[in-house]
């Protein structure tokens, strides 16, 4: 070609790199892969340090293990077959008995038939809502289970100086979650359950929360740890009785268990904000509700029932875990021995009744520590 | 009311499938937490039982019939077998007319068992429905001993009754009889003594006798006023033998609305009418004379009826259960049967006794008064 420039262009130096080149490209491939894999093992191997570290270790044993997930969720599936049974009992029946020895095994029938359902979500609900709100109630009552003094050393898993306070700013988010579930399911009844739910917890929060002013008052802490340990000398289920009592009624009507359970109220509106929710999505608000009563019982043990005080001879959280069950037991008898009241007579009996006691015993106990010496020096209060 | 108040209501369909709407559905219009309007509907339980009867054959109609209300299959079936006697002319045995009364007022008592289990159940108290019930199955042994079935009886038949009572089935009538007896005492304590249950009930769904009247209610409902109306009394059936027993008219006065009934005096007036069932059958057990259970040409009277109608009414659980019989001559099956069951009147006494109340009362209202769907669509 003239005047042209030619490409020097070796056709067959060119066709014999292309190996090379491979070659290379697999290599650098390679490279990253390898990097990758490298700070994934670093990852790991840092993980596994931090957890074998002596103290991290416990911590994470506490956290999941004993005192942490595993155990309440066992306890949850020992609670609602416990519930299961002693309903069976007072209301002259034999409650599960097929699965397992004792029916022990009939709620991992009834989770297993439960989860294999189809989830049914109407047409009217906002699906994404109505798929991450039974989720989130769970995860929500969980939560507070790890401010619980199981033991006073060791066997616990947080201490926070206002862990009571934080407790019941997790708690006042379920009913939310229940009028939010209402709201969502697209269904009337769904919606009036849910304002029911809500009302529940307006008329029940300020006594509870009124009733665990006395303990916070006597152990001059609102920390769950600060105040059973100022249980030591006396419990105060002995100096806040009526408080005891208020504080019961009060958790029984912010969960919605007979007789408070308007919310969900069968005859009425069907399964109240609960209507919508089928398969996994029920067994979800299913546990969370009895989680609540757990977490409740719990409490009370905590602030009234001396924590982990009791035989001297028994660990710590075994004496806890027998007061748990004890409490647990009064929330089953109370809830199976009771007409359900109507939403109105609810607001009514908490506010007129149990906010003045609550506040009865906080001002007498107070009078008391004043012009009592012996008995204030009991408690953490020093006087004298 | 004025419209702009009727902007905010909610239109609530309570049934045809709310778990306590068995057979049922009520429109209901609420305004906050208020029922301004209520709407009852029938038609959700239809089973054509008029019709039906104009196919089947005179010793067949008592099957319908029974099936119209199982909780109180005796007492449902024997309007059909006395308009059938009546239009026949048969001669019922005393030996049978004996065994109709005890079973019918056993019936009575179960289906009286069973309303009170169902209207804790109802008003939230499942224990205390769930107590009632455990006596109910006593009293369905007894029927199960009889007739073989726990529900469909079919026992009453033209010209007497179709099983002999055993010393087997008098033993289990005994315990039933015995055992309820012993509990409602009990229970009733427990039951009207119960501040929550008080609560619920006093004052809710609160009538006075004309408007109980003007609506048609008879039974328990209007006796619960004071009023002694009931047929057992005024008008004995000439084939059950009522007068071979002493006893009262239940009637509940409350002293604080007199001439007015609320949930708790109905409640009350069940109480009662189990005492008083209990008490005719125990009455009734010695009095049962020997001889034979059903007339022997009955049977073949009752094949082919002649022209004529008949009309015949007893003393329901719920009230008057009357039944209309037309035949043509020499017909194996009825021209036409007209039932009236007690529960159509208390059923759309919603109608006008609900509007004002809480909508969680409502279910407090329908289960006070009691009906029973199968009554109201034939």
């Amino acid at each position: 070609m003239i005047g042209g420039v030619m490409l020097q262009f070796d056709f067959f130096a060119w066709l014999a790199g292309i190996p090379q080149w491979l070659e290379d490209v697999i290599l650098w491939i390679w490279g990253i892969v390898k990097g990758i894999i490298w700070w994934i093992w670093d990852i790991i191997q840092w993980v596994w340090a931090q957890v074998f570290l002596p103290t991290n270790f416990m911590f994470l044993f506490r956290a999941v293990l004993f005192p942490g997930l595993v155990f309440v969720v066992l306890a949850l599936i020992w609670a609602v077959w416990f519930t299961r049974k002693l309903w069976g009992r007072i209301q002259d029946r034999r409650g599960p008995v097929h699965m397992g020895k004792y029916g022990g095994l009939q709620l991992f029938a009834d989770a297993i038939k439960l989860i294999a359902k189809e989830s049914i979500i109407p047409d009217n609900a906002k699906r994404w809502m109505f798929r991450f709100l039974p989720g989130l109630l769970l995860v929500i009552v969980l939560l507070p289970f790890c401010f619980i003094p199981w033991d006073f050393e060791y066997w616990y898993i947080a201490d926070l100086s206002v862990s009571l306070v934080l407790v019941f700013a997790f708690l006042t988010a379920v009913p939310v979650i229940a009028l939010l579930a209402g709201w969502v399911s697209g269904s009337k009844y769904s919606l009036i359950g849910g304002f029911r739910a809500a009302n529940n917890q307006f008329a029940a929060e300020i006594p509870m929360i009124i009733s665990t002013i006395g303990p916070a008052l006597l152990a001059g802490s609102l920390s769950l740890m600060g105040i059973a340990q100022a249980q030591t000398n006396i419990w105060f289920a002995a100096l806040l009785p009526i408080n005891l009592a208020t504080f019961l009624v009060a958790a029984i009507a912010s969960v919605g268990v007979f007789p408070f359970d308007a919310p969900v109220a069968d005859s009425e509106i069907i399964f109240g904000w609960r209507t919508e929710f089928t398969g996994i999505y029920f067994t979800l608000t299913y546990f969370a509700e009895f989680a609540e009563q757990m977490l409740y019982s719990a409490l009370i043990v905590a602030l009234f029932l001396g924590g982990p005080v009791g035989f001297p001879f028994l660990p710590g959280a075994v004496n806890f875990i027998i007061k748990f069950i004890i409490t647990f037991f009064f929330f089953v008898l109370v809830s199976s021995s009771f007409q359900r009241l109507r939403q109105d007579q609810i607001v009514h009996y908490c506010w007129k009744y149990l906010l003045p006691l609550a506040l009865l015993n906080v001002i007498v106990i107070m009078f008391a520590i004043v012009y009592l010496p012996g008995l204030a020096a009991l408690l953490p209060l020093g006087g004298g | 009311m004025s419209p702009d108040i009727l902007d905010e209501a909610m239109e609530i369909w309570f049934g045809p499938q709310h778990v306590s709407a068995h057979g049922w559905a009520t429109k209901l219009t609420l305004v906050g937490d208020y029922v301004v309007e209520c709407d009852p509907n029938a038609g959700y339980f239809h089973r054509s039982a008029e019709k039906v009867l104009e196919f089947k054959n005179f010793r067949q109609g008592s099957l319908v019939l029974e099936r119209m209300c199982m909780l109180e299959a005796f007492l449902a079936e024997y309007p059909y077998v006395a308009a059938v006697e009546k239009i026949a002319e048969i001669e019922v045995p005393e030996r049978a007319k004996v065994m109709r009364t005890i079973m019918m007022e056993m019936s009575r008592l179960h289906s009286i068992q069973f309303w009170w289990g169902q209207f804790n159940a109802e008003l939230g108290f499942f224990t205390m429905a769930l107590w009632p019930w455990v006596d109910r199955e006593y009293s369905l042994d007894v029927f199960e001993e009889l007739t073989g079935s726990r529900h469909t009886v079919s026992y009453s038949t033209p010209g007497g009754v179709k099983y002999d009572f055993t010393d087997k089935f008098m033993e289990t009538l005994d315990r039933a009889v015995g055992r309820f007896e012993d509990r409602l005492q009990k229970f009733r304590d427990m039951q009207m003594g119960s501040p929550t249950f008080r609560a619920r009930t006093e004052g809710i769904g609160l009538y006075d006798v004309k408007q109980g009247l003007k609506w048609g209610l008879s039974g328990p409902p209007i006796k619960a006023c004071g009023v002694p109306m009931d047929l057992r009394k005024d008008d004995p059936d000439p084939n059950l033998s009522y007068d071979m027993v002493d006893f009262e008219i239940p009637i509940t006065e409350n002293p604080e609305h007199p001439g007015q009934s609320d949930a708790l005096d109905r409640m009350e007036q069940r109480f009662k009418e189990a005492e008083v069932a209990c008490d005719i059958v125990k009455q009734l057990i010695p009095q049962i004379p020997d001889g034979p259970i059903v007339d022997p040409k009955a049977r073949g009277k009752a094949n082919r009826l002649p022209e004529g109608e008949a009309y015949s009414r007893i003393e329901g659980t719920r009230g008057i259960t009357s039944l209309w019989l037309k035949t043509q001559d020499k017909a194996q099956t009825a021209y036409r049967a007209k039932i009236r069951g007690p529960c159509i009147a208390s059923y759309y006494a919603l109608k006008d006794l609900v509007p004002g109340s809480k909508f969680a009362d409502f279910i407090v209202i329908f289960g006070s008064l009691d009906p029973y769907p199968g009554w109201w669509d034939r």
